[in-house]
């Protein structure tokens, strides 16, 4: 039996004030396909990143292929045939395939002075070709699919001569159609003899795709089991460390009026591509409109309209009777729209602003926090501190910046805020991005709880569970339409996966578009 | 559909020159053809030459843009070094000799200071041969370069010649300056630009009153010309393209090369890649910081170029009244970068458009046109703006403006 | 050399008492001053080495840096000429860096304010003259002039800002070199205008006419404006819901969207606002320092982008940056007639203290190094 690819023995990784990784061993056999499983914040990628030379482990030892090895950067790192695929991209967008596998490592002629382009594109041909990948050397990066751009990445990592793959959350961007393309590639590479390690937090893939599962929990090491053996409640509880449950109750609530809606909505996204293909939408007052795709199919640009973020090219909008497609958004937050938005460090929070300021943002004119445009902190601060209560936001000081609480935190304040205004409408991009487990259920009750109180919400998530469970009815975005709305609680995941990727299965559980409750 | 605005402008241009040349002889007698008898080989020669500031900041701002450093203190550099050539032309050649040597001293002197800082930066290399290689390499090109020059020159030119290195060197020393300010402290591009800039309009006059008890040197030596034999005969093209300014041989140089570099050179993928994902880069295995450094410490060496060939190449003087004579050519070469979308074709081109309407300027005035001076100085600037507002959304490099900090510790 | 990279999630429990960041504002400041001053004092020792000497102070070195700083700083203080320079100064520097600051803290880089001014300065100038005819001598006629004059200088302001802005917010065009340009323009355009319609007759150098003298006042006076103007843009920027979108605006573009904040209106009327009151500015130099517009307006623009700079871009700091560097500008002309040593160093310090604010990563690192500060 030969040495492991790869053994990492007592790995301990700490920061100021967070304890990364504590004493974690993980062995991973030559050939096979590891993965390492974990909520956010376990301590996969700083274990990774270890591995991968990004970071110096405060103490512990990396073993590649039999030997010690002390790792100063990525480039060591690769010497040793260790190759990273990260969760974000590390593409150059402008320059070609060939261009960006070759990066760091371009082939030369003339002594040195020029590129061989010629050599570079038939290395990299014959490359894709080895795997089995199915790629043109020449395309633009920026015009491919995020799946072909993931194979690129992978084939990086190859060139280099990379015999250990790690890669980082690769199926978060991906179709379960195209997830089984990649997990197929694993298939490819292993039999090459490649080692693949791939970081995951969902059970199904890792079930599915790997030989072999070390789980983490809060920087531990929990254990290794083989893949095929273990069931998902098992692996569950090793990552949780308790039972849990995915239940939320949902009482049933009669729709009222439409209160949001989209006509015919056309949107372009920065770069005057057409994201959003005509869509239309009607939300009742009561009803939980979620809406599930892979990130990228127009539902950012389909918020933005929404929420007067950004002109839809054509279209309309309309917030209860009014058409408000061309209002400032100003006009939509006076008029009861909410927004919790996708980006909560950018747009959701103004990062050097304290909290008090902060829950200003959206109401900085509102007569419950000013006079004919003079504020009073006073009752900005009471506003402030009331959100904070309510929502368990920590540390509970309302003249903490933004940026000093953590990203869960940050994202409770945004939905404390939102909610805090009583909304007729709400739009929830990506709500509980990031938020602990416990959190995450509060968010989902005051959810329903303002849908009792009559609130229209348009739910946008990644999280299928999270959107199949809060919903009354689901849409099912892709390439900029909504292509199906069928019954969250009687699609299946294989029929959900197959809409996200643009087919049409047959014998949708549907349901009706326009639901009654008056015209436009 | 903006880059069809670009071309439309250029296509116009061009046909509007063209209409202006023929207009002499089509024309003869009314007024447009006089007013298009200012457009001459000369005014080409003239409109040629007066790109090459222009051209040379464009240049360098591209390279350093292009990597992620927006270096917005191109005008000061252009300063820095238009003072510093002829403070060293003059220091050699100001009482009549032609001193040599102590110009090569200078020259070498200024060489080891910069390889001594590119040592302790970091930037010649990991190991203590490659930095002494390296950095001993530089100095060694640079004296033979001088002593090329005295053997080639007479006393008096390779006098000259050697202040223009020497200027040179120093515009790459302040451009060390806003690259450690701006790499190694992470101080905002634009305000350490600006800082460059505002110190340098304050030294080149501070030092010029030192030396000289004056804001303005006295006159020096000039590069002189370079004619080409047989070419600078031909008809038209010949006196405008082949006997010219030194300088100008550079920039038509320059300008294919560094096109050369940026598409075809892995230095080239370096800096594309540098200032649209540097963690790509890094990730690579190529050394983010080193390849941001070159192409500012680039920009220096195109500017300090520029800059003194402003002052050494034609004017013989350094004049640091009011705005200096570089009189926002800097900024106009940001412009030309911008309007040339990053490419240094186009930068050039852009940079020969204004420099035309500079020369015509120029020409206007000495022809005594009813339009005052003072508003045809203006003629310049206000077409900055215009291109500026009609260009303005271009694509810049993802990364250009942020700091990269490699996730070391 | 790399200090805290990784965000440590418990610093907002340790940052309840003091703001922090200003607190570390304030230090950086103090020493980039500090630096720009040691680094103009090695400066003009090594100048002085340079310089052709009629009486060497220091052997070979020409200049003294510590009679220069004297006088830089001290001279106010025992010279009366000094004095009432630098009040002049001061009050002139509170408007532009104010000016500057108002920008700045929107996001945008006006580095137009020296045009605003000069052109501010000649719509006063003019509207003086011209409502002095209209008006009788005494002082209730010269506060109608002053009045109507600085409301002048401050829309012409106020208007030649609104261009770049407008600029910028319709077409992207880049507003570091369309003010810069106009800069350029403004100087021209004046030249012209003054040459060749508003002469005044007789004399040598380009210049306007006089502004009536009951419409003149001292500085004094301009500095209770200048410091009530400041008092009235603090209020703006932090107790109203205006304030609350141009500071948005200027720290997080996105998230001022988000809370309503109609992006293109702010550039514009931040601008305005920004130019309104450099020429304001301008208005005062002209009814203050020099009674009339002449060709050749000293650089206040550039001196206050200094003086904002150095006061982190907050007003309140500004009433302290401002008169410093009138100091300054007043003290230089001291130590060119005085010293010998070229009034351009004050400009070469002004670089160099923008530069060193600049980059508070190097005092951070250096204060780490002499064992200061929190260690993070």
């Amino acid at each position: 039996m030969s040495a492991p690819a790869v053994d990492l023995r007592q790995i301990t990784k700490q920061f100021p004030g967070v304890l990364a990784n504590d004493e974690v061993d993980l062995t991973v056999e030559r050939g096979s396909v590891h993965a390492l499983l974990g909520e956010n914040g376990a301590g996969k990628t700083t274990l990774m990143n270890v591995l991968y030379g990004l970071y110096k482990p405060t103490s512990g030892t990396v073993v590649v292929d039999g030997q010690e090895r002390t790792f100063d950067s990525p480039r060591d790192a690769i010497d040793a045939g260790i190759g990273m695929i990260h969760q974000h991209f590390m593409l150059v967008e402008p320059m070609t395939v060939t261009q960006n596998v070759v990066l760091g490592n371009e082939p030369r002629k003339w002594g040195g002075l020029a590129v061989d382009r010629e050599r570079a594109r038939q290395d990299v041909a014959i490359l894709a070709e080895r795997y089995g990948f199915d790629v043109d050397p020449t395309a633009t990066v920026e015009d491919l699919s995020v799946g072909e751009q993931q194979r690129i990445e992978i084939l990086k990592a190859l060139y280099r001569g990379a015999d250990t793959l790690i890669l980082d959350e690769p199926t978060a961007v991906l179709t379960p159609q195209e997830v089984g393309e990649l997990f197929d590639v694993f298939d490819e590479l292993t039999d090459a003899g490649k080692t693949i390690i791939f970081i995951s937090h969902k059970l199904s893939e890792v079930t599915t795709a790997a030989d072999e599962v070390t789980v983490l929990r809060d920087g531990k090491d929990v254990g290794t089991v083989d893949a095929d053996s273990v069931t998902g409640t098992e692996l569950a509880e090793m990552m949780v460390g308790r039972e849990v449950l995915f239940e939320t109750d949902k009482a049933p609530v009669q729709p009222g009026e439409i209160t949001l809606a989209a006509r015919n909505l056309v949107v372009d996204d920065d770069r005057g591509v057409r994201a959003v293909d005509g869509i239309d939408l009607r939300i009742a007052e009561g009803e939980v409109f979620g809406i599930a795709g892979v990130d990228g199919n127009g539902q950012s640009e389909l918020v933005d309209a929404l929420t007067g973020m950004r002109t839809p090219a054509s279209g309309r909008v309309y917030l209860r009777d009014e058409e408000v497609t061309d209002a400032p958004r100003r006009k939509r937050i006076d008029d009861g729209m909410a927004y919790i938005p996708e980006d909560r460090q950018s747009r959701g929070l103004v990062m050097p602003y304290d909290l008090t300021e902060n829950g200003l943002l959206g109401s900085q004119r509102d007569t419950e926090f000013a006079t004919s445009g003079r504020i009073r902190w006073d009752d900005a601060e009471a506003h402030a501190e009331a959100i904070v209560e309510e929502y368990d936001v920590r540390p509970a000081d309302t003249e903490a910046t933004a940026h000093s609480l953590s990203g869960g935190n940050q994202q409770k304040f945004i939905v404390g805020r939102e909610f805090a205004r009583d909304p007729d409408a709400v739009v929830a991009a990506h709500p509980t991005r990031g938020v602990d487990v416990g959190s995450v259920e509060f968010i989902h009750d005051r959810l329903l709880d303002l849908r009792s109180e009559g609130a229209a919400v348009l739910l946008v998530s990644s999280k299928l569970d999270e959107v199949r469970s809060l919903s009354d009815r689901l849409g099912v975005m892709h390439d900029g339409e909504l292509v199906e709305v069928v019954d969250p609680e009687k699609v299946t995941e294989e029929e959900l996966g197959l809409l996200m990727a643009g087919e049409k299965p047959p014998n949708v559980p549907q349901m009706p578009r326009r639901i009654r409750g008056g015209e436009e | 559909m903006r880059s069809t605005l670009r071309l439309a402008i250029f296509a116009v241009a061009a046909v509007v020159i063209g209409v202006l040349l023929l207009a002499e002889q089509l024309f003869p007698g009314t007024a447009l053809g006089e007013f298009a008898a200012v457009l001459d080989a000369g005014y080409a020669a003239s409109a040629l030459r007066l790109s090459v500031p222009i051209a040379f900041a464009a240049l360098g701002g591209i390279f350093a843009e292009r990597s992620g450093v927006i270096n917005i203190g191109l005008e000061g550099l252009l300063i820095v070094s238009a003072f510093t050539g002829v403070a060293v032309a003059h220091w050699l050649t100001g009482d009549g000799t032609a001193a040599v040597g102590p110009g090569i001293v200078l020259l070498l002197m200024i060489a080891v200071l910069l390889a001594i800082s590119g040592a302790l930066l970091g930037l010649l290399g990991d190991t203590f041969e490659e930095m002494a290689v390296r950095g001993g390499g530089g100095v060694l090109a640079t004296a033979v370069l001088a002593g090329l020059t005295v053997a080639l020159a007479g006393p008096t030119l390779a006098a000259t010649w050697l202040a223009f290195y020497a200027a040179v060197l120093v515009s790459t020393a302040f451009a060390l300056l806003f690259a450690v300010v701006t790499i190694e402290y992470r101080a905002d591009q634009v305000i350490a630009g600006l800082a460059v800039w505002l110190i340098a309009l304050g030294v080149a006059p501070f030092a010029s009153n030192v030396i000289w008890g004056a804001v303005n040197s006295p006159g020096v030596d000039t590069l002189g010309t370079w004619t080409v034999p047989v070419l600078s005969e031909l008809p038209a093209v010949g006196p405008v393209l082949f006997d010219a300014e030194p300088i100008v041989y550079f920039l038509l140089l320059a300008t294919p090369l560094s096109w050369y570099v940026l598409a075809h050179t892995s230095f080239g993928y370096w800096v594309r890649a540098s200032g649209e994902n540097p963690k790509a880069l890094d990730t690579a295995g190529v050394d983010v910081r080193r390849v941001r450094y070159a192409a500012v410490l680039l920009s220096g060496v195109f500017s300090g170029i520029g800059g003194a060939g402003l002052s050494l190449g034609r004017v013989g003087s350094f004049v640091g009244s009011g705005t200096t004579m570089i009189d926002g050519r800097g900024w106009i070469g940001i412009t030309a970068m911008l309007f040339g979308n990053y490419n240094p074709f186009g930068a050039f081109g852009a940079s020969l458009l204004f420099a035309s309407l500079d020369a015509l300027q120029f020409r206007l005035q000495q022809l005594n046109y009813a339009v005052p001076d003072s508003l045809m100085q203006t003629i310049p600037y206000v077409t900055v703006i215009v291109v500026l507002a009609l260009v303005g959304r271009t694509r810049t490099p993802d990364a250009a403006g942020e700091h990269y900090d490699s996730d070391e510790d | 050399m790399n200090t805290d990279r990784i965000p440590d999630p418990l610093a907002g429990l340790m940052g309840r008492l003091v703001d922090a960041s200003a607190g570390e504002r304030l230090v950086v400041s103090v020493a980039a001053l500090f630096t720009a001053i040691l680094v103009g004092g090695v400066v003009t020792l090594v100048a002085g080495v340079f310089a052709t000497c009629s009486n060497p102070s220091l052997g070979i070195f020409c200049y003294n840096p510590f009679a220069v700083y004297r006088y830089l700083f001290l001279a106010p203080l025992y010279d009366p000429f000094v004095f009432q320079e630098t009040l002049k100064n001061s009050a002139l520097l509170l408007f532009t860096g104010l000016a500057v600051a108002v920008s700045f803290r929107a996001g945008l880089f006006n580095i137009g304010t020296q045009g605003q001014l000069v052109l501010g300065a000649l719509a006063a100038a003019l509207v003086a003259v011209w409502v002095g005819r209209a008006v009788p001598s005494g002082p209730i006629g010269g506060v109608l002039i002053a009045g109507v004059a600085m409301l002048a200088g401050a829309v012409v302001g106020g208007i030649y800002a609104a261009i770049p802005g407008a600029l910028k917010a319709y077409a992207d065009a880049n507003e570091v070199i369309t003010t810069i340009m106009l800069n350029f323009i403004a100087s021209d355009v004046a030249f012209f205008l003054v040459s060749a319609y508003f002469q005044k007759p007789g004399s040598g150098s380009v210049e306007t006419r006089d502004v009536p003298a009951s419409a003149m006042f001292g500085p004094e006076l301009a500095l209770a404006m200048a410091i009530l103007l400041v008092l009235a843009v603090t209020y703006i920027l932090w107790g109203t819901a205006f304030g609350y979108d141009l500071r948005t605006a200027g720290i997080q573009p996105d998230a001022a969207d988000y809370g309503g904040v109609d992006a293109k209106r702010m550039i514009v009327t931040s601008m305005t606002l920004s130019g309104a009151i450099g020429g304001l500015g301008g208005a005062v130099w002209v009814l203050m320092s020099v009674g009339r517009w002449v060709n050749g307006v000293p650089a206040l623009g550039f001196d206050g982008i200094t003086v904002s700079v150095l006061a982190s871009n907050n007003p309140l700091g500004v009433l302290f940056a401002g008169p410093l560097f009138g100091s300054m500008q007043a003290g230089s002309l001291s130590i060119d007639f005085q010293l010998g040593v070229p009034r351009q160093l004050v400009g070469v310090i002004r670089g160099l203290v923008i530069l060193l604010v600049a980059m508070p990563e190097f005092f951070r690192t250096l204060g780490v190094r002499w064992g200061m500060g929190g260690g993070r």
